[in-house]
């Protein structure tokens, strides 16, 4: 049995997960590198005695930039220990995917191209010479088309080929001080990888190949005999290198009659790229999003904690007992966890992947842009945003959309400011049941400006800039359902199986502290936070085990005070727990999400500040309220 | 076949070359061209095969034919130094002509052509005229990344561009059939001079 690992790459929007699916059907798992977040996709396919194994890397424009997707690719074409690669290359924009061949090819790894959207580019008067194309490169090319399946049955006959019929790729040839250049560090190259390609790369600064060399001062020399003639030989190797490709898709394509696209995808831009109409309809179109989310949240909250208590009931005697109640916090939390799971997490990551498919989250990005760019963050991070008025936990988990760490990190400190379904039903449960809805309303307000504050002190002392928008807005396209959920569910995985377990175990804790009756002894030692917040003591108690169990802090105020808790508490009394109870990392699940995507020490130290500033910040706040 | 492109780049250069000279020796022409000897006598077996050059003894010469492509070669090369030496010093300018002449497409040559006779060298991308097609004379950035990144999705001189919408902070544009959305510290960056068909 033969076994063949080849890895798929190609261009934002180019079909690749299309492909995929079309390859080997929606059976993918999923891994990352150890400390990175953008997921690779693994599937394997068996065909006639032997087994392939398909590597999905993200999508890419070239593997030389420095974004998370490359290193990422990168990773993956020179750690995996692959047989091949077959590039994705959109007929419609041949010179661009070419960019990325000959980088590939630069790296002497075997290739095949896969060449997607031909009726597309037929449609629009291109017509490309596949033949010739494969003579120019010297590499095998297959026209194919995901949604119908053409073409696929001879892509994996050609890739389980992909050792025999592959030979020395089209070699992209520099200018002479370049080639010079080349040659000169080649010699100093002690690596397995291709020599030719580890000197391209330290020519074009990718320090992470320097490690290669047996003498780094090659690298000095070299760029001084360069500084003549190529003062930035990094740029010059790029306009070369598409030069190349440019005039090799010049030659195999045949433009019969460019006709300008008036289609209905421009008229749907013409209002989603308007300066106004645009921003108008992505805003109603989260409004909309977050709705529904909010509405089946809450149906299938409903639903569930009603089953959990009927399946309750019917243990009758055991309510009483240590395990009995022990069971009830658990499976409290379970329901919770699955009430999470199905709106916030799964009918969101649907609806994402949906509006990514069809092309309008590229559009949504763009409207979003200008308002997230003044506080440093790029616009693309109103998903993990807009997911966070959900949930957290999730919501921390989408902030890997964002593609550099640091970006990540950065918004993920902004979810203390986002108030979760949890969160926003105390405000409106408690705060609005007892105070009234103008003080609920303000408690938003008070929210919202406490995170103002945050994100423009970080921005400040980081320095934060968001990096310059450059997005290509790819044409409206009919989504693959299949595509869309095996999406999905790749999202929301291991999500189910980290938090839903954790929701519950958060439950168990809680009802087990509650047994041993010890919440109390925590009022004593942190009282200082009650008179610091003007609160009663005891309220630290659901301030605290809230950490536990969000859902449960309203229950345990109650159970702290009384029913009557507009007689216990003032209005601003009220109004302080509100804020304090909301900003800050919620619960324990959140922690949990933080930890796995950026380790305990930054999860912790995010966690215990936010909480400390919304302490400080409601303290603050009542006292300035009090003075008038 | 993957030599080729290599073979091309000579011979281009050996006709650039006698097209400035008129005629040379083959020592003086491989001063010139820096291609390998073995590679240098294919190129001139090949140019004379196909009735571009004459050889006499250690003396090359243009034909009729071999005279009217090199001036296209050369023009090329003329057009592109031309071009850059505007906007960058001579050593850059000839660097970029360099690298430039072998590998554009003519329709690129006959637009950057336009260019260079135009008197302004364009302004900002976000000062362009909504809806007009454009012409991207230059990109000016320092970073590297930002440039290869820009490049690799074929955004970068010579090429039409038409602002298709604009939107505070960004503009949307379309290049070669595909949109783009384009920060404002990036469209500053970009210089687009009007196109106008020939």
């Amino acid at each position: 049995m033969k076994n063949l690992k080849i890895l798929l790459i190609g261009q934002p929007n180019v079909g690749k997960s299309s492909l995929l699916n079309a390859l080997v059907g929606p059976r993918v798992t999923v891994s990352n590198y150890p400390g990175t977040t953008v997921e690779v996709t693994k599937a394997k396919k068996k065909i006639n005695n032997a087994e392939i194994e398909f590597v999905d890397t993200p999508g890419i424009y070239s593997i030389s930039d420095r974004s998370e997707e490359e290193k990422i690719t990168e990773r993956a074409l020179f750690e995996e220990k692959v047989d091949g690669a077959i590039i994705i290359a959109d007929a419609t924009s041949l010179e661009r995917s070419l960019y990325m061949v000959l980088q590939i090819l630069e790296a002497e790894i075997p290739t095949i191209i896969a060449l997607n959207f031909v009726e597309d580019a037929k449609k629009k008067g291109i017509k490309i010479d596949c033949g010739k194309l494969e003579k120019l490169l010297n590499i095998r090319i297959v026209p194919i088309n995901p949604l119908t399946k053409k073409g696929v049955n001879e892509l994996l006959d050609t890739t389980l080929k992909i050792k025999q019929t592959v030979k020395q790729g089209f070699g992209n040839e520099y200018d002479d001080h370049i080639e010079k250049a080349i040659s000169e560090i080649s010699t100093q190259v002690e690596s397995n990888l291709p020599k030719r390609f580890v000197a391209l790369r330290v020519l074009e600064e990718d320090e992470d190949f320097c490690k290669y060399l047996r003498n780094k001062k090659v690298i000095k020399e070299v760029k001084k005999d360069l500084e003549e003639h190529h003062p930035k030989v990094a740029e010059d190797i790029s306009i070369t290198r598409y030069g190349t490709a440019s005039f090799i898709a010049e030659k195999v394509t045949q433009i019969i009659h460019l006709r300008e696209e008036k289609e209905f995808g421009e008229k749907i831009d013409r209002v989603l790229l308007h300066k106004t109409w645009g921003l108008l309809t992505t805003g109603l179109f989260l409004l909309a999003i977050f709705g529904i989310l909010l509405y089946l949240g809450n149906l299938t909250q409903e639903i569930l904690m009603g089953l959990t208590e009927k399946l309750l009931s019917s243990f009758g005697a055991v309510e009483h007992s240590i395990i009995g109640m022990v069971l009830i916090q658990g499976l409290t939390g379970l329901a919770a966890g699955v009430s999470i799971a199905l709106p916030y997490v799964f009918l969101f990551y649907l609806l994402l992947g949906l509006l990514e498919d069809v092309g309008l989250l590229s559009r949504f990005i763009v409207n979003t842009e200008r308002f997230l760019k003044k506080i440093g963050l790029p616009g693309k991070s109103f998903i993990p945003l807009t997911l966070g008025l959900g949930c957290t936990a999730p919501a921390t988990r989408a902030t890997r959309v964002l593609s550099s760490k640091k970006e990540q990190f950065y918004t993920a400190s902004l979810l203390p400011f986002v108030p979760c379904s949890s969160r926003i039903a105390i405000i409106m449960g408690i705060v609005g049941f007892y105070g009234g809805r103008i003080l609920a309303l303000s408690v938003f307000v008070a929210i919202f400006i406490a995170g103002l504050i945050w994100a423009l002190g970080l921005k400040k002392i980081f320095h934060i800039k968001s990096e310059p928008l450059l997005l290509e807005l790819p044409p409206y396209r009919k989504p693959l359902i299949k595509n869309v959920l095996s999406k999905s569910w790749i999202r929301m995985k291991d999500f189910v199986y980290i938090v839903i377990p954790l929701l519950a175990l958060g439950g168990i804790a809680y009802g087990i502290l509650k047994i041993l009756n010890i919440t109390n002894i925590i009022v004593e030692p942190l009282s200082p936070i009650a008179v610091w917040l003007g609160l009663p003591a005891v309220t630290i108690i659901p301030l605290v085990f809230g950490f536990l169990q969000k859902d449960l802090t309203g229950a345990m105020l109650i159970s702290v005070l009384g029913s009557k808790i507009s007689l216990a508490l003032t209005p601003l009394q009220i109004y302080t727990f509100g804020i304090a109870t909301t900003i800050g990392i919620p619960c324990i699940i959140a922690l949990g999400i933080l930890i796995k995507e950026f380790g305990s020490k930054k999860a912790i130290g995010l966690t215990i500040t936010s909480i400390i500033y919304g302490l400080l910040f409601a303290g603050f706040l009542w006292r300035i309220i009090s003075i008038f | 076949m993957t030599e080729f492109y290599t073979l091309r780049i000579a011979k281009e250069d050996i006709l650039r070359t006698l097209a400035e000279k008129k005629e040379a020796s083959v020592d003086s022409i491989k001063g010139e061209v820096k291609a390998s000897s073995s590679l240098m006598s294919k190129a001139l077996e090949e140019l004379e095969k196909e009735k571009l050059i004459q050889i006499e003894g250690n003396f090359i010469k243009l034909t009729k034919i071999g005279q009217e492509k090199s001036k296209d070669i050369l023009r090329k090369h003329l057009v592109l130094e031309n071009y850059f030496r505007e906007t960058s010093s001579e050593v850059t300018a000839h660097r970029k002509a360099h690298i430039f002449e072998h590998y554009i497409s003519e329709e690129v040559v006959k637009n950057i052509q336009k260019l260079h006779t135009l008197k302004e060298r364009g302004i900002p991308l976000t000062k362009f005229r909504l809806h007009k097609e454009g012409l991207i004379a230059d990109i000016n950035t320092p970073n590297n990344e930002l440039f290869e990144r820009m490049v690799s999705m074929g955004i970068l001189p010579g090429e039409k561009i038409r602002i298709m919408s604009v939107i505070p902070g960004c503009v949307v544009v379309k290049i070669k059939n595909k949109k783009f959305a384009l920060g404002d510290d990036i469209a500053k960056k970009i210089r687009v001079l009007e196109y106008e068909k020939s």
